[in-house]
């Protein structure tokens, strides 16, 4: 009898045992199986994300991630405290970086990334303007992700009012958008363009648009002197000087300046357009177009970009083998992804996508024009410009000596020779 | 008073009091209404109330926040209270010059920048494997150099002679303490509850650091992921900064009468 118990006892011991055994076999091969990500924005990068999961994990059962959800600005943060601490151990898999944040981060922290340049991805399949914010010295550290492609959004029916179509504002000049400015501005009394006072949204764009920079090839500050900068400088204070561009106080005021019919256009990244669309009754109104191009200056394009950001693949990761072919499989790899984010406004760098039907569909808060192929065409026209691990410091800068020539009506030498000096002492230099 | 100065001041406190509340009508105006319509300036309330709430609940885990947020500051202001009371009456009642050292000692540290101590503590709570947990959160605020001088403030009004009493009646340190000094005290305690409260429970930065799943997230945190998209919803974020800012304020108006007499260290 009392052998009988202790062998129940060991055969129920055993089965107990063995149940945990499988149980953590299961839990080991799920973990296998999870990428953990930071991201932020759930209407956008991290449904976009969740959607690469679920395709993903069709070929790949079981797969899934585990997406928290970080602001970029705190995701910076994360990486410097975890940098500093000398644990990475904290950080995540995958997690995705402001376009403009990439250099300075694989200047400063490379140990943070993983080398994607030889994993397989095809890098030659998005646009180079795209890739060059998440390559460091020919090393590439990203996949790129959503597009940041300047456009130009404007009200025809109130162009109609001045006169003009969308038409007159394509493929058109920076002296000539001034002048047609002036007639807009008399005809419907509205300005036709607003923007946050300090900061230098539209000069970076203007740059960029014909390929210059806030920095030499060799990393040095490129401000003082610059004479693209100077025109774009010019032209930004010229058009305020003229009231065909009202500053205003803040974001949330740019935005209701174009919800409220306050303004007859805007140029931005291409995400602008889901804060145009929230105004449904404008619906019909507006149209999209390319910015205009500087007077005269080498290079000088209809396109530039805007904001936009790309997935990196920790060096912490434990399985950087899956995260990688994830993101081969997804960003770099599926149509049927970027057909479904395009819902929520998150537009390809990838060329593929942007030959698929989703992407040639009339949208009819634009007159029914297809937009979504129009933006990707722009994007692939982009010109690359060097960013830097400096960039913000040297955005901040010009923020500064733009504020300075617009509301005090400061020399612009000497305000962009201030600006120099900023950086440099930024910079160390 | 005459009338006419009378009426200017009354005119004066009306307008402080209009535009001193005026931020407050606005955030629960906006709360109401379409993001578009916030962004157009409507100043008057809407019926987009729950819609709004709805898609906060949507895009994020409100509830969780919100438990997150009130188990955190409730736990970490109740031991706040005891140790750093402890702590000021220590200072104060058994008072000699080692403890002044040590005390100045204490009040310099309120000199130094929460910047400047954030990566060595992440780094030893990263040590200890305590990152995001709730004591990881508590333990950098669970005794402040301002609690501790305000009790220590506070126990300086207190009667040594009912001390001198209560010893010779027998009772015990912990006993005069907790039967005594507390009771007394209440009104440096609702000031100190009020302070702590609100500290921990606007606290943005150290969470952001120190918690880093979602399951962990608190209101703060949620009021900043409603500002991170690319196109922000005023109404619902609007909706999100009144449901943060509800419970401080309840605990205020609760305890507001005890929080004037506390703060200067009155007793009753």
């Amino acid at each position: 009898m009392n052998f009988k118990k202790v062998l129940a006892c060991v055969l129920a011991g055993t089965m107990v045992f063995s149940m945990g055994a499988v149980m953590t076999a299961g839990a080991a091969s799920e973990e296998d199986n999870k990428l953990t990500v930071w991201t932020w924005d759930p209407n956008f990068n991290i449904y976009a994300i969740n959607k690469a999961a679920e395709i993903y994990a069709q070929d790949h059962e079981g797969f899934t991630v585990e997406v928290t959800e970080i602001q970029s600005d705190d995701i910076e943060s994360k990486i410097t405290t975890a940098v500093n601490a000398g644990d990475l151990s904290t950080l995540p898999d995958i997690f995705l970086m402001q376009d403009n944040s990439f250099q300075k981060y694989t200047t400063f922290y490379p140990d943070v990334f993983t080398d994607l340049t030889e994993s397989g991805i095809d890098f030659s399949q998005f646009s180079e303007a795209k890739v060059a914010y998440s390559t460091l010295e020919g090393v590439n550290y990203g996949v790129p992700f959503d597009n940041g492609a300047v456009v130009n959004c404007v009200r025809t029916d109130l162009l109609e009012q001045a006169g003009f179509t969308v038409d007159d504002f394509t493929d058109i000049t920076w002296s000539d958008y001034m002048e047609k400015a002036k007639v807009v501005l008399e005809k419907t009394g509205l300005p036709l363009l607003t923007a946050q006072a300090g900061s230098p949204d539209m000069i970076m764009m203007m740059l960029q648009s014909c390929g210059a920079s806030l920095f030499n090839e060799d990393g040095t500050g490129n401000i003082a002197g610059n004479e693209v900068l100077k025109q774009c400088v010019n032209n930004y204070a010229q058009m305020v000087a003229d009231g065909t561009l009202v500053e205003v106080t803040d974001w949330d005021q740019y935005i209701s300046s174009l919800n409220s019919s306050t303004v007859v256009s805007t140029f931005n990244g291409c995400w602008i357009m889901a804060s145009i669309q929230a105004a449904e009754d404008q619906s019909g109104k507006w149209a999209i177009t390319n910015m205009p191009r500087l007077d005269d200056v080498e290079n000088a394009s209809n396109y530039s970009n805007n904001g936009g950001s790309s997935w990196a693949i920790c060096s912490n990761c434990q399985h950087v083998d899956l995260a990688v072919d994830f993101l081969n499989s997804t960003f770099a790899g599926s149509t049927a992804l970027y057909d479904d984010v395009i819902s929520k406004g998150a537009l390809a760098t990838w060329a593929p996508a942007g030959e698929s039907d989703a992407y040639n569909v009339p949208v009819d808060f634009y007159g029914g024009d297809t937009v979504y192929a129009k933006i990707v065409d722009f994007a692939t026209k982009t010109p690359s410009n060097a960013t830097g691990a400096f960039y913000y410091d040297a955005r901040d800068a010009v923020g500064v000596a733009l504020s300075n020539i617009t509301q005090t009506g400061a020399d612009v030498d000497a305000e962009l020779e201030a600006a120099q000096e900023t950086l440099d002492f930024s910079m160390g230099v | 008073m005459s009338k006419g100065k009378k009426f200017g001041m009354y005119l004066f406190l009306i307008i402080f009091s209009l535009l001193s509340i005026f931020p407050l009508y606005y955030m629960a105006c906006a709360a109401t209404n379409m993001s578009v319509d916030v962004s157009r300036g409507r100043l008057i309330p809407g019926t987009y109330l729950i819609e709004n709430f709805k898609t906060l609940i949507a895009n994020q885990d409100l509830f969780r926040a919100l438990w997150n947020s009130f188990r955190n500051s409730a736990v970490l202001t109740l031991l706040c209270l005891l140790i750093c009371s402890l702590a000021g009456y220590g200072f104060e009642i058994y008072h000699d010059k080692a403890k002044d050292i040590v005390f100045t000692i204490l009040l310099t540290a309120m000199m130094v920048p929460f910047a400047a101590i954030m990566i060595p503590m992440f780094r030893m709570f990263s040590k200890l494997k305590m990152v995001n947990t709730m004591a990881a959160f508590m333990l950098p605020s669970i005794s402040t150099p301002f609690m501790i001088m305000m009790f220590r403030q506070a126990s300086r009004s207190f009667p040594k002679d009912i001390i001198e009493a209560a010893r010779v009646d027998g009772l015990s340190e912990v006993g005069i303490f907790f039967r005594m000094f507390v009771p007394t005290m209440k009104s440096t305690y609702s000031a100190a509850l009020i302070i702590t409260f609100m500290n921990a429970w606007n606290n943005y930065m150290w969470p952001k650091i120190i918690l880093q799943t979602n399951d962990s997230i608190t209101m703060p945190m949620l009021v900043s992921n409603l500002l991170g998209g690319y196109t922000v919803d005023y109404g619902m974020l609007m909706l999100g900064v009144f449901i943060c800012t509800i419970p401080t304020a309840i605990i205020f108006f609760f305890f507001q009468k005890s929080f004037t007499e506390g703060i200067t260290g009155a007793v009753k």
